[in-house]
């Protein structure tokens, strides 16, 4: 007899999420060419029931004591979460419809990373100092990619108009880049503080569980700090903008990317 | 006859500048020649559109004339314009053009959604057709199915710009300047321009930025006494040549435009100027020939660099774009049309309707009177029974008189029987017999056709 397959309320928001996510990836990848309004328009709606599904599924979870701080593969989903809930508030504005040509598929390929790879062994010894260095960590580090999707649309942009391709993917769709420059600048002014909360806990807390330093990952976080720090900085002080401080951007998440690769490598030989 | 609309004129399309400029109609001449054109015998509603690209006249004949008339208001409308314009009638037969009914809607909301302009998808028309409109109502030329048509056509022309893409990016090389701009600087609000040169085009592109919330316009010139008068001209500031660079390190926007032979801005003093603004970006126009900005400056960080050629180039893309648009926006046009010829035709039946329904009225009430004396004199059930059973039959016998002597003595009296039955939903005689039959047996009044008979 075969058995019944029984799919709970969790897994249904998690299945209609998975597929608004890839209808609504297929239609703003398509909407990059010239096709009606109509196709934006459904992209946005796919995105917004993604986004209530979504956040149903990491609601219920919740209940049932897995919520986004109890591991790094839980936190990935909510980090997904809040980066499509913060495109939903950035696209109202003209011309940022089209980060959602990056943000959904990227929401996508992260939240089926955290929830369809094997989970392996639980995190042992999780305080609530770790909960919250693991939660302010995500929600600085979605803030971030935030700003990096803006600075790689900023940068082939900027490559559309040096090189004159008037027919380059985004050169229509796409803000100007004085509005894309801006708005990266934001987000890692908003992102910098609570990523900079999270290092603090995540030393007090590696500190408290007398582990030691020396794990390779945190030297590179250091270095998504140095390089935000840096961008800060730069921009304040020295009118740092445009491409540079696109590719910095760039830099520093692409450093924050490399450390939670190498955590999961370490987690998955079991070191 | 009910009313037909007509449409008479010349276009781009039709006849050259020099034939359209000698057939244009001023503002001033309208009151008259609208007023002369509504005087003619088949001509009720008229609108003159007269601008540079296009002289059209459109026309609605009235509902009392004959079939033939919306023919006849052409033609008039052709003699009006040959006399008006003091033009020969058989050299304007060459150039002008005609459509009646439905093809003359179809032509007024191609125009209104410029589908029909030069350069497709450009707005001036839409307002241009709108004075029109105005000045057709204000001198009393207007009626209710021209009138209608326009407005009509101002929401078609509304649907087409909202609902296809076919004012999409900017037709002209001025405009796509300030796109180009706009894709760098977003708003142009508080963003500062320095014309290099005092050319023509210069002064255009100058004018559209500031139309575009450019704040500070800078104006230099080799020879200041032409950067004074081109800053007067445009609401700017004249600066002396010698302050070029400096200048250069000011502005977001760049535009040059000099007689020079040789390249003004090298990436030697492009290079200086950029790291003076710290690389904030400058948006630089080059629209001189020979070219005023050497290529090399097209590279340096923050520099964004068009020429005349990229500009142009730009103008091509859009236009073909918006020629692939207008596919989507003539089938748009089209069910409009449809409705809107529809609606003429609705208009056509709408009088008849009414006569019928006061007519059936008037003669229903005529007999109720009758019926309900004959009732106050009835005294018993049996008189009541009879008024009201008369009643029915003159009404009944009121009604069909007229139709059924007309349907008599007609000549064309197989057509008019045909109408009549489609009109009441009669059954020919052999649907009759054929519909009776079953009835029949299924009341079990008549004999079971074929094998029972037999049996």
């Amino acid at each position: 007899m075969a058995a019944e397959v029984v799919t709970t309320p969790p897994q249904m928001a998690f299945y209609v999420a998975m597929t608004s996510y890839v209808v609504a990836s297929v239609l703003h990848l398509s909407s990059l060419a010239q096709v009606p309004d109509w196709v934006g328009r459904s992209a946005r709606w796919a995105v917004i029931v993604a986004f209530v599904a979504h956040g149903v599924d990491i609601g219920w979870r919740g209940v049932e004591h897995v919520h986004p701080a109890t591991s790094v593969r839980e936190a990935l989903g909510f980090l997904s979460w809040i980066l499509i809930g913060a495109y939903l508030v950035l696209s109202r504005r003209k011309g940022l419809s089209v980060l959602g040509a990056f943000v959904a598929p990227l929401a996508l390929v992260v939240l089926a990373t955290a929830r369809l790879s094997p989970s392996g062994d639980a995190v042992t010894g999780l305080s609530s100092l770790g909960r919250l260095h693991i939660a302010s960590a995500t929600v600085g580090v979605a803030v971030f990619c935030l700003a990096t999707v803006v600075s790689v649309i900023y940068l082939m942009q900027e490559r559309n108009l040096k090189s004159k391709n008037f027919d380059g993917i985004l050169f229509r769709s796409s803000a100007s880049l004085e509005t894309l420059d801006r708005l990266s600048a934001r987000l890692v002014a908003i992102g910098f503080p609570i990523f900079t909360i999270s290092m603090m806990l995540g030393g007090v807390w590696v500190a408290q569980r007398e582990q030691g330093f020396g794990r390779i990952e945190y030297p590179i976080a250091g270095v998504t700090w140095l390089a935000f720090a840096a961008l800060m900085l730069g921009r304040s002080m020295r009118g740092l903008q445009g491409r540079r401080a696109a590719l910095l951007t760039l830099l520093g998440f692409g450093a924050a990317m490399l450390v939670l690769a190498l955590y999961f490598l370490r987690r998955s030989v079991g070191i | 006859m009910p009313s037909e609309l007509f449409v008479v004129g010349t276009s781009w399309r039709s006849a050259p500048v020099s034939v359209r400029e000698k057939l244009a109609f001023h503002d001033e001449e309208l009151e008259s020649h609208l007023k002369s054109l509504v005087a003619h015998e088949f001509i009720e509603e008229a609108v003159i559109l007269s601008t540079c690209n296009r002289v059209e006249i459109y026309g609605c004949t009235s509902k009392t004339a004959p079939a033939s008339a919306v023919a006849h208001a052409a033609a008039e409308t052709r003699a009006f314009i040959s006399q008006s314009r003091g033009y020969p009638a058989e050299k304007l037969s060459e150039v002008l053009f005609e459509h009646l009914e439905e093809d003359a809607i179809r032509h007024i909301f191609r125009v209104a959604s410029a589908l029909d302009s030069m350069v497709v998808g450009e707005s001036q028309i839409l307002g241009q057709l709108k004075s029109a409109f105005g000045a057709s109502s204000n001198y009393q030329s207007l009626g209710p199915v021209l009138g209608r048509c326009m407005e009509r056509a101002f929401s078609v022309a509304k649907r087409v710009r909202t609902e296809t893409g076919i004012s999409r990016g900017a037709a002209n090389v001025s405009s796509v300047a300030v796109e180009l701009a706009k894709r760098v600087f977003g708003e142009l609000d508080g963003k500062s321009v320095l014309v290099v040169g005092a050319g023509k085009m210069s002064a255009l592109a100058a004018r559209h930025l500031r139309a575009d919330g450019a704040a500070l316009i800078r104006v230099t010139n080799r020879s200041p006494e032409k950067a004074i008068r081109l800053a007067e001209e445009i609401d700017g500031i004249a600066c002396t040549w010698e302050d070029l660079e400096i200048e250069l390190s000011k502005a977001d926007v760049i535009i040059t435009s000099t007689g020079a032979r040789e390249p003004v801005l090298t990436k030697k003093i492009m290079k200086k100027a950029m790291k003076r603004r710290r690389y904030k970006p400058s948006f630089l126009m080059d629209i001189a020939v020979p070219r005023d900005v050497e290529s090399a400056v097209g590279k340096l960080e923050g520099v964004y660099l068009f020429d005349m050629d990229d500009l142009e180039r730009l103008v091509s893309e859009n236009l073909k774009e918006r020629s692939r648009e207008a596919d989507a926006a003539s089938s748009l046009i089209e069910g409009e049309v449809r409705q809107f010829h529809q609606w003429m035709r609705q208009q056509h039946v709408v009088p008849t309707i009414r006569s019928l329904r006061s007519h059936f009225h008037e003669v229903a009430a005529a007999e109720v009177e009758k019926a309900m004396r004959n009732l106050e004199k009835a005294s018993t059930e049996h008189e009541r029974q009879e008024a009201l059973q008369r009643l029915g039959k003159g009404i009944a016998n009121k009604l069909l008189h007229a139709p059924t002597t007309v349907l008599k003595q007609a000549s064309d009296a197989e057509t008019l029987a045909d109408s009549v039955s489609q009109l009441f939903s009669l059954a020919s005689e052999d649907e009759s017999e054929e519909s009776s039959k079953p009835a029949l047996n299924q009341a079990g009044l008549a004999e079971p056709a074929g094998p029972a008979k037999k049996a």
